[in-house]
């Protein structure tokens, strides 16, 4: 039972940084339509600037945080600025838009190789050592800070988009962008903040990620599995890219914990293959039938 | 000749087989995968089997290592290509990972590290010959009411469907021809560098497959065959910049893909046909121009 | 007179819409019906039942005497009926030969392998249906051009290629989607009578969706008309002319009925 639980712990922790990464991908796709590969190259630039704001800038902690965050925020606009926005204007088939994202990827993450080096770095113990217990559980220091704050971002981001006026803006655009243009938004300063918003989640994830494991240039790997769990909780649902989240690395957790740590990455493309086959939409999705 | 320069021939002839019939996938059927290195992989390790472990000649390795990879994406495109183009490219990329992570844990084939001592069987001849009969085959097929039937699922699906194409079977085609050249690129790898691991067949691998493909230029077959060699012998030229290479390729995609996204030579095709298709093209759309203008000059009702 | 197409009782759902409700009717062998309705009626969605781009929820479809609801597109097309949509959709960056020759493709039987090796069917083949593409632009009066891309197409001629394309599969029964959106009278007026010659030499039957009624009185024998999803009315131009109940519909009153 104690195993149980405490594998449970594992999961969630995890599945909390799996959440930030898979939202902020599935905020950009609510709104965009289109996969954005490039996510995973943001959310290693997170791991970076917190990482440097920490040993280089002798930032506190929060500071760097923030700064990390509002790092990736802006380099998220950049990329949409340069890149996506000519896309867009040229109504250009979502497909380029996917080819010019990968290239934006191989262009970040071998810019950092060539710059500062494909050497790890490890993040200062900025907590303290030794994990915290809970009676017969022990939860990591990091592992509970990944929690507290993913669930503290999503949370803030869930009020942002319900309460506020420009969240009700990037709603109404996800659900119709011309509609909503029609309606007197402005799409495309929805679009930047959506942007904004997608990319300091991502530097949050990478500052959490980085602190967990190591800063290396090919953190961005690691949003295949965002891309999973988004797939899985249903594209462009940001309530399903949590569940779908939280699911895959409890899914992961336990197949590592209880069968064997070689099947932990294989779990992940097994379910999303499984999941495209049965119900493309995801847990969240809703379906819809082509108009002619 | 130069080895190095035998070396940088042979090794655009083994990408030029998988891009090839990428770019049938893509270029012409309209599908995007970003896991075609899969199929490249279980072509090198079926290859690999059939030389190395049973013994059998190359030209019998590279037959089974595409009819093995053509295989399992008859399995992939059953499950998969009836889905919308973003959840197929997702699962592409999912079924490429997914060999690799299997290949990666099956010890017998070598697991992480791979498979070493593989007969050396690629020559310059060999690669270009099959070079060749590939570019023939493919071109052919593409050229012919079935390649037709292709671009216009490409083009419209709706209306290709509508027009009694049966879209199912030519995506499964497109599949099938791209996974059986991917696998005998795969093996001809394999057969080139003697040693082969799951590493190889990594998501870039993939994407690199799918970004040549793109700036030769879609629906191109000398578009594709001019991308290759471009993309695969100048990197290898630039090799001491290693780096930096791969700075300006990332950046060159984003170039291209805003700035021009035909590519190299998109929707045509680099042959006397091709271009006198091209002139007549442009012949015609000036003469509508004139007899608008002289229609508009004229005086309407 | 025979009916090339019977729809019973034919009803498509949406979630909870019914955006086809219970609806009837027959095309007549050789003949030219009408299919019109106030916006949003259900037309297209017949259209998209017919050709088996919707599944059917409930109801029937006969082609020919065949059942044909729900069978896969490709084949209902290759059965014979091909239509035309209401946002054209040619094969854009195709020249108007490329659009018309693929369509063409249903005239041949020369398998991968054939065209692979270049066998000799391949050539006959291809050379006939190159043939028969260039006969269709002439009669439709594209044959000068044919060069052109789709794209660049004056409006017009897009929507007459559209239609040329549809003939390439020789089909039994045509249905044109509102083939006369964004026309002048003038257009309009060559259109029905291209309409009428297609049924006559190509001996066919055709299924008109339109807005403009001066196309559907001057050149259908036969009209169906919708309002949300129902049947409203059914004959001659005349009898639905003068049918109250039509009238009503598309003039309104001020508290429209919303359903049926």
């Amino acid at each position: 039972m104690v195993q149980f639980l405490q594998q449970l712990v594992n999961g969630l922790s995890i599945g909390s940084v799996y959440a930030l990464m898979a939202v902020g991908y599935s905020l950009v796709y609510s709104i965009m339509n289109f996969s954005n590969f490039a996510h995973g190259a943001v959310i290693m630039l997170g791991a970076y600037f917190g990482f440097y704001s920490l040993t280089l800038l002798r930032l506190p902690f929060g500071v760097s945080f923030v700064l990390a965050a509002v790092g990736t925020g802006l380099v998220a606009v950049l990329l949409e600025r340069l890149a996506y926005k000519p896309l867009r204007e040229r109504r250009a088939p979502f497909l380029y838009f996917i080819i010019t994202a990968m290239g934006a990827s191989i262009f970040i993450e071998n810019l950092v190789v060539a710059t500062i080096g494909p050497t790890y770095k490890t993040y200062p113990a900025v907590f303290g050592q030794g994990p915290i217990q809970l009676g017969a559980l022990s939860i990591g220091r990091i592992d509970l800070t990944m929690f507290v704050v993913s669930a503290i971002s999503l949370t803030a981001l869930m009020i942002f988009i319900d309460r506020t006026k420009m969240g009700k803006a990037i709603q109404a655009s996800a659900y119709n962008m011309k509609a909503s243009a029609l309606m007197g938004i402005n799409t495309d300063r929805v679009i930047i903040i959506v942007f904004a918003l997608g990319g300091a989640l991502a530097g949050v994830a990478g500052v959490l990620f980085g602190m967990k494991y190591l800063v290396y240039p090919q953190i961005g790997n690691i949003t295949n599995k965002s891309f999973i769990a988004a797939v899985f909780g249903g594209l462009g649902s940001l309530p399903g890219a949590l569940i779908g989240s939280v699911l895959l690395a409890l899914i992961e957790t336990f197949v590592s914990g209880y069968l064997s740590s070689q099947y932990r990455d294989l779990i992940g493309f097994v379910i999303l293959i499984a999941m495209l086959v049965v119900r493309p939409t995801g847990i969240m999705g809703k379906s819809a039938e082509d108009k002619a | 000749m130069d080895a190095y320069i035998q070396g940088i021939i042979i090794l655009t002839g083994i990408n030029l087989l998988a891009v090839l019939g990428l770019s049938v996938l893509t270029g012409f059927t309209g599908l995007f995968s970003f896991g075609h290195a899969g199929f490249m992989a279980i072509g090198a390790y079926v290859g690999a089997i059939f030389s190395s472990k049973l013994g059998l000649p190359f030209a019998a390795a590279i037959v089974a290592a595409a009819a093995g990879a053509g295989a399992v994406s008859v399995l992939i495109g059953r499950l998969t290509l009836k889905l919308k183009g973003d959840y197929f490219c997702i699962a592409t990329l999912g079924f490429g990972e997914a060999i690799r992570l299997i290949l990666n844990n099956w010890k017998w084939a070598g697991g992480a590290r791979g498979w070493d001592n593989l007969p050396a069987s690629v020559t310059i001849w060999n690669v270009l010959i099959v070079d060749a009969i590939a570019v023939v085959l493919v071109w052919n097929l593409l050229n012919s009411r079935h390649g037709r039937n292709m671009v216009a699922v490409r083009e419209e699906e709706l209306a290709a469907q509508m027009a009694g194409v049966n879209v199912f079977r030519y995506k499964m085609i497109a599949l099938f021809v791209s996974a059986a050249l991917a696998g005998m690129a795969g093996a001809f790898m394999g057969h080139y560098m003697t040693y082969i691991t799951p590493k190889l067949f990594n998501m870039v691998k993939s994407t690199d497959l799918t970004i040549i493909v793109i700036f030769g230029g879609l629906g191109s077959v000398s578009g594709s065959i001019l991308g290759t060699l471009l993309l695969t012998a100048l990197p290898e030229i630039f090799r001491a910049f290693s780096q930096w290479r791969l700075v300006f390729y990332g950046l060159a995609v984003i170039v291209i893909m805003v700035g021009r996204p035909q590519g190299l030579i998109g929707g045509m095709e680099l042959t006397p046909a091709g271009i006198r298709k091209i002139a007549a093209e442009r012949r015609a759309k000036s003469a509508l121009a004139a007899a608008a203008k002289a229609a508009e000059q004229g005086g309407e009702e | 007179m025979s009916a090339i197409l019977e729809i019973r009782g034919l009803t498509k759902r949406f979630g909870g819409l019914a955006a086809v409700n219970d609806v009837s009717f027959d095309v007549r062998e050789g003949g030219i019906s009408g299919l019109i309705g106030p916006n949003g009626a259900g037309k297209t969605t017949i259209f998209n039942l017919v050709t088996g781009v919707y599944k059917v929820t409930a109801g029937t479809i006969s082609f020919a005497g065949r059942p044909i609801a729900d069978l896969e597109p490709y084949k209902i097309a290759a059965a014979g009926i091909t239509r035309t949509f209401q946002n054209i959709r040619l094969f854009k960056n195709l020249s108007a030969f490329d659009n018309v020759l693929t369509a063409c493709h249903t005239g041949a039987k020369y398998g991968l392998a054939e065209s692979m090796l270049r066998l000799p069917r391949y050539w006959r083949e291809e050379k006939a249906l190159r043939a028969k593409a260039d006969e269709l632009l002439g009669i439709m009066g594209l044959a000068d051009r044919r060069d052109v891309t789709a794209n660049n197409l004056p409006y017009g001629l897009q929507r007459r290629l559209e239609i040329t394309r549809a003939l390439a599969l020789g089909p039994k029964l045509l249905l044109l989607d509102e083939p006369a959106a964004g026309m002048n009278p003038d257009e309009t007026e060559q259109l029905m009578r291209l309409i009428g010659k297609i049924r006559d030499d190509f001996r066919l039957s055709v299924l008109v969706i339109e807005h403009h009624m001066d196309l559907i009185m001057g050149v259908c024998e036969h009209i169906h008309v919708l309002n949300f999803g129902c049947t409203l009315a059914d004959g001659s131009p005349g009898d639905v002319a003068n049918d109250p109940k039509v009238v009503e519909a598309y003039l309104g009153s001020e508290e429209g009925k919303k359903s049926c």
